[in-house]
This record gives structure tokens, sequence and C-alpha cells, in this order.
């Protein structure tokens, strides 16, 4: 049994310009959770949002007997808004760990992180869990953003990773282009059987990495971001068209089938 | 110490007045691992047709003020699946079991009622003739008192089991329907469906759901279902069951008051999936606070 649990907000700051980390005192169940998995956020009350949020984990640590689950996030909306004004001690409900995450490889040489803006929230907790277990793996990642002040979760990164490449939209910082374009750059360095690439990012840039990696037989998940109203697979809001090889289109639910898929199965549509 | 919770819907005895509301529960397993199933009086499951339905192209869902819209289409495994996959699992455990069913046709409408009846482990029928999402579907027979007693009409002579009619809120007057759906033989009713309406992203100029409308629901529409179950509850003498926005105790509480036998508990379990166990807590503390020992002492007693 896992209900929705009251939480507490234990530490909220904004990062880089509307980016904001916050970190939610939870219950233990919660060290459970892997990379790729989501929670259900809401505040408590009767003010809006009307509806929870999910937000992919960033990173799940203890201190004592204490569980924190951190949240990285970007203001894009009402519920988002409200979320960025909550301070410490305030009151959440959060339901979770929930949906299947990353598929972590046995043994691989290198693991190619390609992130878009605060899609890089759910790929950062893999780098972490990744680089505890460290057994030669080579992590790198391409961080993309729009301009220099919202290069979002760049710290953290530099510390696990071997390698952090930038791209920024308008060439105010690294390459200037996609993440996609600055990927393909180096796309010849990373051996096809002995990499994995995750991506989490707006879904142009997922459908760009796919029309690169078409011809590439390396693994690569992503993580999928769609509105949802439960989570849990009931509401049937947060359907993907899924395509995979030669089978007939289907819709899943990015909340329990996902979120994460492998992208050769994802149609992006145009 | 003891409240007598027990309500008999048309035939369908239930332990208690609390039902989840159809396509907000799925098949009931989605939820056994943040309630206790067994606690419930009813779980009517989503949607069933002939055959499977892919449902609507995303995006689905938005949030509106206090409520949601939504344009799923009816996404459903269709009958067969349901009985040899879904079913199952729900004859293990305690809550009656309500198949909502609907259909393109009344010939559509008699071969799922006739499958269902004969599963072991569906205790009632729940016909929708209200659901506005899709294009060809529910709504024309669910606003004509006509086309909405023909449906009943031919569901009732091919159920063996009760069979509740859930009536759509988007006509002018829901009485003159539930009228014509008792006189046509149905067991009980349930209402309020969703209902219709948009929303537009003012940047692209688009409506926020592909399917341009979809069904409103959340605690926006309570007033207006409160309103047409008290309605109802006046016009017919059958058991009516409410539904629309109900969030907590105190709100089911009203829907009772007002004179519905039952309710169902639908968008609140999406924001919090143990909710329904919460509402039939808070309903029995009620009674005991009320010195009120049986719930049908409760129903239908609003003084005006």
């Amino acid at each position: 049994m896992k209900p929705g649990t009251f939480a507490t907000v234990f530490s909220q700051r904004e990062t880089v310009k509307g980016h904001f980390l916050m970190t939610v005192k939870a219950p233990a169940s919660f060290r459970e959770a892997i990379p790729g998995q989501f929670i259900m956020v809401r505040l408590e009350g009767s003010t809006p949002p009307f509806l929870s949020r999910p937000f992919s984990i960033y990173s799940i640590y203890s201190q004592g007997n204490d569980t924190f689950v951190e949240i990285f996030y970007k203001v894009v909306g009402k519920g988002t808004l409200a979320f960025s004004r909550l301070q410490e001690g305030d009151a959440l409900n959060i339901l979770g760990p929930l949906g299947r995450g990353f598929d972590i490889p046995p043994s691989c040489k290198k693991i190619v992180l390609i992130a878009g803006g605060i899609g890089v929230a759910p790929l950062s907790f893999l780098a972490q869990h990744c680089g505890e277990d460290t057994r030669g793996t080579e992590i790198i990642c391409y961080l993309g953003a729009g301009s220099l002040e919202t290069v979002a979760g760049l710290d953290r990164l530099e510390k696990i990773c071997s390698a952090v490449e930038i791209s920024t939209d308008d060439g105010s910082r690294g390459y200037h282009g996609p993440v996609t374009g600055l990927f393909k750059r180096d796309m010849g360095l990373y051996p096809e059987d002995t990499t994995w690439i995750y991506s989490c990012g707006p879904r142009p840039m997922l459908r760009g990495l796919q029309k690169l990696l078409k011809d590439q037989p390396c693994v690569c998940q992503v993580s999928l971001e769609e509105r949802m109203a439960c989570g849990i697979g009931a509401c049937l809001g947060c359907v993907v068209s899924l395509r995979p090889d030669g089978a007939e289109g289907s819709l899943v639910r990015v909340c329990k089938e996902g979120p994460v898929f492998d992208i050769r199965d994802v149609e992006f549509g145009e | 110490m003891n409240v007598r919770m027990g309500v008999d819907i048309g035939g369908l005895t239930l332990k208690n007045p609390v039902m989840t509301a159809s396509g907000t529960f799925g098949y009931g397993e989605e939820y056994a691992g943040y309630l206790d199933l067994n606690r419930l009086g009813a779980i009517v499951v989503k949607g069933l047709s002939l055959n499977p339905r892919e449902g609507n192209p995303p995006p689905r869902i938005i949030e509106t003020a206090s409520g949601m819209l939504n344009a799923v289409g009816l996404q459903n495994v269709g009958v067969k699946e349901f009985i040899d996959k879904k079913l199952p699992y729900l004859r293990t455990i305690e809550p009656a079991v309500v198949a909502n069913i609907f259909g393109e046709s009344v010939e559509d409408y008699v071969k799922v009622a006739q499958i269902l009846s004969d599963a072991k482990g569906v205790d009632a029928l729940e016909v929708n003739i209200s659901c506005p999402n899709v294009r060809r579907g529910g709504i024309a027979f669910g606003s004509d008192p006509t086309l909405a007693g023909e449906v009943t009409k031919a569901v009732k002579g091919v159920s063996r089991l009760p069979v509740i009619v859930k009536l759509t809120p988007n006509v002018t007057d829901i009485t003159e329907i539930a009228r014509s759906v008792e006189a046509a033989g149905a067991d009980a009713l349930s209402l309020i469906n969703t209902l219709t309406g948009m929303s537009i992203d003012i940047e692209k100029r688009v409506p926020h759901l592909e399917h341009v409308t979809g069904g409103l629901s959340g605690p926006a529409i309570k007033p207006v279902a409160l309103r047409m179950v008290w309605e109802t509850v006046n016009a017919v003498s059958i058991p009516v069951i409410g539904v629309g926005g109900i969030m907590n105790a105190s709100d089911a509480i009203e829907f009772l008051i007002a004179g519905a036998r039952a309710v169902q508990v639908g968008t609140a379990n999406f924001i919090n999936p143990s909710v329904a166990v919460d509402i039939i807590d808070g309903i029995e503390r009620y009674l005991l606070d009320n010195n009120i020992d049986d719930i049908h002492d409760l129903i239908g007693t609003l003084r005006i």
C-alpha cells in the first residue's frame, strides 16, 4: 500500500532563471525510487491547481532517518508557479515513486546523456546512480539550453560526468544550435555496441534525435513528459503513440508503460 | 456504535453507498496498491463496448477552474478482454461490480448487455447513454426521451441483472429523460455524466484538447449535479445515484440528503487515490455524530 502521503518542503531555491530546486522531506519508502521514475505532487488545501503535477525525481538521499526527494523544475504554468512560491515547512502531498524507470546497463563503456532544458532532471539522477557504481563507465552529458542564463543542472553534472558539453540556441554559451547538433558532431566517438544513450527534453528535440539514431543500433531510452491527472494508469489522459518495428501503432500510458521508452518506438508526430 | 450503511439500488445490494465512477477507477486493480478495495460499496468499471476502442488522440485532458476536461474517447479493452483478463481479479474482491456499457446502436448495447449479463462476477449494468466524447456515440440516446427509453427497454429485455441508466446533464430537462427511462423499465438512475465544455490555448489559438470539446468534471460541476439529482429524485420513484464533483464526505452527504440512495466518486480518485475510503469513513462519522444509526434515516431528509 502506498497511498498519497503528506510531505513538507525542506528547502527551495531558484538555481537559474525560472528553474527551481525543491527538496521535500518524504517517507522512507521513496528510497526505492529508480532513475526515470516520477512523483505526483499536489498542494494541500482547496487552492488551485486542482490536479496533481508529475515531476521527475532529480535525486533521493537519506540523512539519518530522514529521506529527501529532490525535484528540479521549470516554471511553465499555473501549477509550477504555485509550487515555486512554496517555502520551507510548507505542506505538500506526494505520491510515488511511479512509472517505469530507465534500464541500467549491466556493463557498458560509455553512457551518453542528452538533455534539453529541464529534461536534465531525470538524467542527472541517472548519472548520479551510475556514477556511484563505477566499473570504468564513462558518463558524457550533452546539455542544451536557450541561452547561458538557463543552462540548468550544470554544477551537479560536472561533478559526476567525465565531460559536459553545452549548447545554447542563441550561441551565448558553448555550441551554437540545438543539442542534437552538438551530439551529431561527436557521434562517431561512441562505439555502437558499448554505448547507451539516454535523453529527455522537448518533443522536437527528441524527434531530431530519433532521426539521427535511425540507422544506429545503439540503445537509446527517452523519458517523456505528458499532461496527466492521476499518474497511476486510470485517467488515460497521458497516452502516447508507439509504433515498434513492424508492429501496428498503439496508444500507451506515459505514467504506467512509461515514462521511459525506447526512442525508436515513439511516434513524435509532426 | 455500529451504523447501518447498506443500501439497495434496484436489486443491487451494497454494503455502503460509496461507489467509484466509471472511467475514473480503471478496472479496479489499478488502485489496489492505494486503498483497501474491499471497503468500497461498488466499483463501476471503465465503459465497455463490444469491440476494443483506442479512444481519441492526445492531448486528452486539461485542467480547468476547479475541475478538468477530458476527451479520452471511451478507450477500453472491449467486453471480451474485460471478461477474460479483468473480471477474474474483480471476482476476488468484495465490492459489487457494475459494468458500465455503451454502444453506437441499440443492437450494440443489447449484445454487450447480453454478454455481461451471463458473465460470472458482474452484479449490475450501468448503461451510458450520455457520454459526450464520441462524435457518433451516446449523445443522441441520452438527449432524446424516446431514444433513451428505447435503449433502456432493449437492455432490460436481455439482462438478468439490475440495470442502472446513467444520464447526461446536457439536456434541457433531465427529469423528462429520467421519467422516460423509468417507464422503460430501468431499475435505477445515475447522474450526472460530464458537462460538455472546451478550453482554448490563446497563444496558439487552438483548442487544448485534440478532440476540441470534452467532458467537464470535478467540483466545478457539483452544484449542477446536486440540483439535477434533487429534481430527478422528486420526479421518479426508482433509486437515484448521485454523481458529479464529489471530493469529500460532506459533498457525498449533500447528495444523500438531496435524496440520492448512493453516490459515485469520480475525478477525486485521480487527485487522491484513497479518497473513496476517506469518504466512507467520513459518512460513518457524520452518522455517529448525528445519532443516526441507519443511512436510510439520512437519505432524502432535505428540509425546504
